[in-house]
């Protein structure tokens, strides 16, 4: 495969070109309440070619199937022809790299027989509906990948890598009377069959929140003082400041440039915040971005001044920046763009009970069904959480929408606490449309001054 | 080779289909001013399902060589549930526009003279202006062992554009994409671009908030959030699964009598419409809700196998899933009021344009609570000015029957075509 890449990259007109190709091995187990929906494999298989010349902007063909690559490249430059650019297209300089890197597969999925996945899926979601005749319905989904992964540049750069991904999703649907509530949990690693061995406590407590959520009330929408647990906090700095802190949204836009000046004040100097996309084991873990960067760990804010932002090698060019090594595709059909990997809130001082103290009437918010992100507005939404009387956990509430300013919600962080952990979950990033990205979210638990907390879903 | 698939996969199960779908899609991105990026996706891939010891499995591959697939459907079904699966029979095909010559041969030139009129018109001091044009041009083949073979040309094209206006902190941001089989006429050009530039012109004031329940104009797209819900509410699965929020205690709630919903597939050159779904039943319209009573549920084969009933021809197969029962063009009756005339209603309320975080949350439960992204403030039937901030909450089902009024126009976003809609006693904090 190194030879026909090469050949294909020689053959480019183009004064820089590049290619990725990709090999994928895909299984999903599916089951609804106690049927099996499917349990299936599938093959995919294709590349991506990406040209550019001086003058002209990008050009990018994607495409199934790993033939003709030579004319996959002619496609792209003549496509790249078609976007005539006054300002060139610049790329950071990188130096050129051979690499061969296969993940530990951790039990390769590939030699496990479908039936073995669906059997271990059956016992999970058999888990979920014991806990309680008020659990009406199910959905617990197994998925797993392995990708072979080439990428080769004109610059003289050639990867081989195997990266596996699997994961685990467990919803459980409560209904008593009218009322119906949900529980999820998900879990997604960068490994293999072993490391999903052990999770049946996951697929119980989905459930077993689903029925506590059945009598819980709801937050009356107000002014609170919240803390938010490390699930939540992850949530909050990859939706409000990871996101912003990606240079393709700032790069071009002198607004959001201005407002994401390097030296300016972000809450309070308890605030550390970073992106490690080298951190060891984790789910938005990689050795090379995909245009062969080299990952690493990114301080974006130190103390509460913002440090730094994450770039592809366009857009660290285009500041006059380092390439961070975040330019990242969901697949072959999809050209590199900035992305997060494993952002992170640094850790802190103290405990739980410590954040509670001091707050008399409050709310905790738990877990994230989702978030999502425009610029300096976020909104996200918690799983569940708990109102906080007296400095002290009180009742089960049900899932809130907290949504916000990125920067008077960041001022507002008055307490971090020293209880950093790690959330790798099943699911992914979305943006410019491609999702699910894989990537991990790490951050003690965080206390605001004052939120605006919407009445919950 | 969908022939020779089809045969193997005859002789060693009971029934078999597959759908083989390919397309080409040409990307163009305009930013800043000018056309920044292009692209080429060429996708194809084969869905097989088959039945084989009573029991359903299915693959997909994108590989050139459908080699394996067959057996990896077999080791599929053989780990599958039992299934009661009826293949439909050949049936003549239903007239309907999916393809049209004009778009599928457009240049690259052409697209990009599109867009960068949306763009120029769009332009403007202080704002940021995004706009993407998409053309596909693909095939989708359905066959089966009960002998169906059908297929049909697909071409579509869509426009997206994005509004950015940023004041100090403050963050102005309007969006709106159109989609169709056709290129876009002047009207549905006029619409996308006169629609920001509308939205721009209520934004240029400020208003303050209002709280309370009060009367709501949802735009358009305003409404996704509450008809999002009714998406999931109204899958036959959900029913089957004694979950859909639509049935209580063994009756269908009612909506608003004037809010009548249908899924159409068979109208000319929208982006959902096909002659056959992709389990190779042929399509037909069906009312969803016909004014304010609940009239059918959606149905793919396999769902409506376990319901004992016939499926409605919303089978939908990706290459790698497995078929889901999902709606083609999803149509709400307009009514009778100009737009202004609609807002000449409110004497004081709140006209929504958009929501953050639709869609998130127990979305099937309909109960929802979303930050504002653009909504305007209504006194005496004029926009005063932008409101800032704000929640919309309340249960879609519930509000869809407190519609007091609809817009007689209904524009046509992506597959959907949904008129403005007012509501009564929405809560607003």
């Amino acid at each position: 495969m190194h030879n026909r890449l090469a050949d294909a990259i020689t053959s480019s007109r183009a004064d820089y070109t590049e290619i990725r190709l990709e090999r994928s091995w895909l299984t999903a187990v599916a089951y609804r309440g106690s049927r099996l929906e499917g349990a299936n494999s599938s093959l995919d298989l294709g590349g991506f070619v990406r040209c550019m010349s001086r003058g002209y902007g990008w050009g990018a063909v994607s495409f199934n199937g790993l033939e003709h690559l030579d004319a996959m490249v002619a496609r792209a430059h003549e496509l790249s022809l078609a976007v005539r650019l006054d300002q060139p297209i610049r790329l950071a300089e990188l130096p050129a790299r051979r690499d061969d890197v296969r993940a530990d597969l951790d039990g390769d999925v590939r030699g496990i027989s479908l039936a073995e996945k669906q059997q271990l899926l059956d016992r999970l979601n058999q888990e979920m509906l014991a806990v309680d005749r008020r659990i009406v319905d199910t959905q617990a989904a197994y998925r797993d990948e392995v990708t072979e992964y080439w990428f080769a540049n004109s610059d003289g750069t050639m990867l081989y890598e195997l990266r596996p991904d699997v994961t685990l999703s467990a919803v459980a649907l409560a209904r008593d009377e009218g009322v119906v509530e949900r529980g999820l949990e998900s879990i997604g690693v960068r490994g293999g069959w072993r490391s999903v061995q052990e999770c049946d406590q996951l697929f119980r407590t989905a459930a077993r929140r689903a029925i506590q959520l059945l009598t819980a009330p709801r937050v009356r929408s107000g002014t609170y003082p919240v803390v938010l647990d490390p699930r939540l906090a992850g949530v909050l700095v990859h939706e409000a400041i990871g996101h912003m802190s990606e240079a393709d949204v700032i790069a071009d836009n002198a607004e959001a440039r201005a407002m994401m000046t390097i030296g300016r004040r972000f809450g309070s100097e308890l605030l550390t915040v970073g992106d490690d996309g080298s951190a060891a084991g984790l789910r938005g873990s990689l050795p090379y971005d995909d245009e062969g960067t080299p990952t690493q760990n990114t301080l974006l804010i130190q103390n509460g001044v913002l440090v730094g932002r994450l770039h592809s090698r366009e857009t660290a060019a285009r500041m006059s920046e380092r390439p961070t090594g975040n330019a990242r595709a969901v697949s072959f059909r999809h050209a590199p763009i900035v992305r997060l990997t494993n952002t992170y809130i640094a850790n802190g001082r103290g405990t739980l009970d410590d954040l509670l103290k001091g707050i008399r009437f409050g709310v905790y918010c738990c877990d994230a069904l989702g978030g999502q992100t425009h610029l300096e507005n976020f909104s996200f939404t918690s799983g569940y959480g708990h109102m906080i009387r007296d400095g002290k956990l009180a009742e089960l509430v049900k899932p809130i929408v907290l949504a916000g300013n990125l920067f008077k919600t960041l001022d507002r962080v008055d307490s971090v606490a020293g209880d950093f952990r790690w959330n790798q979950l099943g699911g992914g990033c979305g943006k410019g449309g491609q999702v699910p990205l894989p990537v991990a979210e790490g951050a003690p638990h965080i206390r605001l001054s004052e939120v605006a907390v919407g009445g919950g879903q | 080779m969908i022939g020779t698939l089809l045969e193997r996969a005859a002789r060693r199960t009971q029934a078999a289909d597959l759908t083989f779908k390919s397309d080409e899609t040409l990307t163009l991105g305009f930013d800043g001013g000018r056309l920044k990026s292009a692209g080429r996706l060429q996708e194809r891939g084969v869905n097989l399902r088959v039945v084989a010891g009573g029991r359903m499995g299915f693959a997909g591959t994108t590989d050139t060589e459908p080699e394996p697939l067959l057996e990896m459907a077999l080791a599929s079904a053989a780990v599958g549930e039992e299934v009661q699966l009826e293949l439909p029979r050949p049936q003549p095909l239903p007239q309907v526009t999916t393809h049209y010559p004009r778009a599928a041969v457009a240049t690259l030139e052409e697209l990009a003279q599109l867009g960068q009129g949306i763009h120029d018109r769009l332009t403007r001091d202080g704002c940021h202006i995004r706009v993407s044009v998409e053309r596909s041009v693909g095939s989708v083949r359905v066959a089966n062992t009960a002998g169906v073979d059908a297929g049909y040309d697909v071409s579509s094209v869509s426009l997206g554009a994005e509004l950015v206006r940023i004041r100090g902190d403050d963050v102005l941001t309007i969006r709106e994409y159109w989609a169709g089989g056709d290129l876009p006429g002047n009207a549905d050009l006029e619409w996308l671009v006169g629609g920001i530039l509308q939205r721009l012109q209520w934004a240029e004031r400020t208003a303050e908030s209002l709280h309370g329940a009060l009367p709501v104009c949802f735009t358009p797209s305003g409404a996704e959030a509450l008809l999002l819900p009714l998406h999931a509410a109204l899958q036959g699965k959900a029913l089957l699964h004694g979950v859909s929020p639509l049935m209580v205690r063994g009756r269908a709630i009612t909506f608003a009598s004037s809010f009548s919903l249908t899924d159409d597939p068979l109208l000319d050159g929208r982006p959902g419409s096909r002659p056959i779904d992709d389990e190779g039943v042929v399509s037909r319209r069906t009312s969803l809700v016909q004014q304010g009573n609940v009239q059918e549920f959606i149905y793919d084969l396999e769902s409506a196998g376990r319901a004992g009933t016939q499926p409605t021809g919303h089978g939908r197969r990706t290459i790698f899933g497995k078929p889901q029962a999902a709606f083609s063009n999803l149509v709400v009756a307009p009514g009778e009021y100009s737009f202004p005339n609609l807002l000449g209603l409110i004497s004081s309320g709140v006209l929504v344009d958009r929501l953050h975080g639709v869609g998130q949350g127990n979305l099937v439960s309909g109960t929802f609570a979303n930050q504002i992204a653009t909504a305007y403030r209504v006194e005496q039937g004029e926009v005063v000015g932008r409101i800032a901030s704000g929640t919309v909450a309340g249960n879609a089902y519930e509000l869809l029957g407190r519609i007091t009024t609809l817009g007689q126009d209904a524009p046509w976003r992506g597959s959907t075509s949904v008129p403005a809609m007012l509501v009564e006693g929405v809560t607003v904090s």
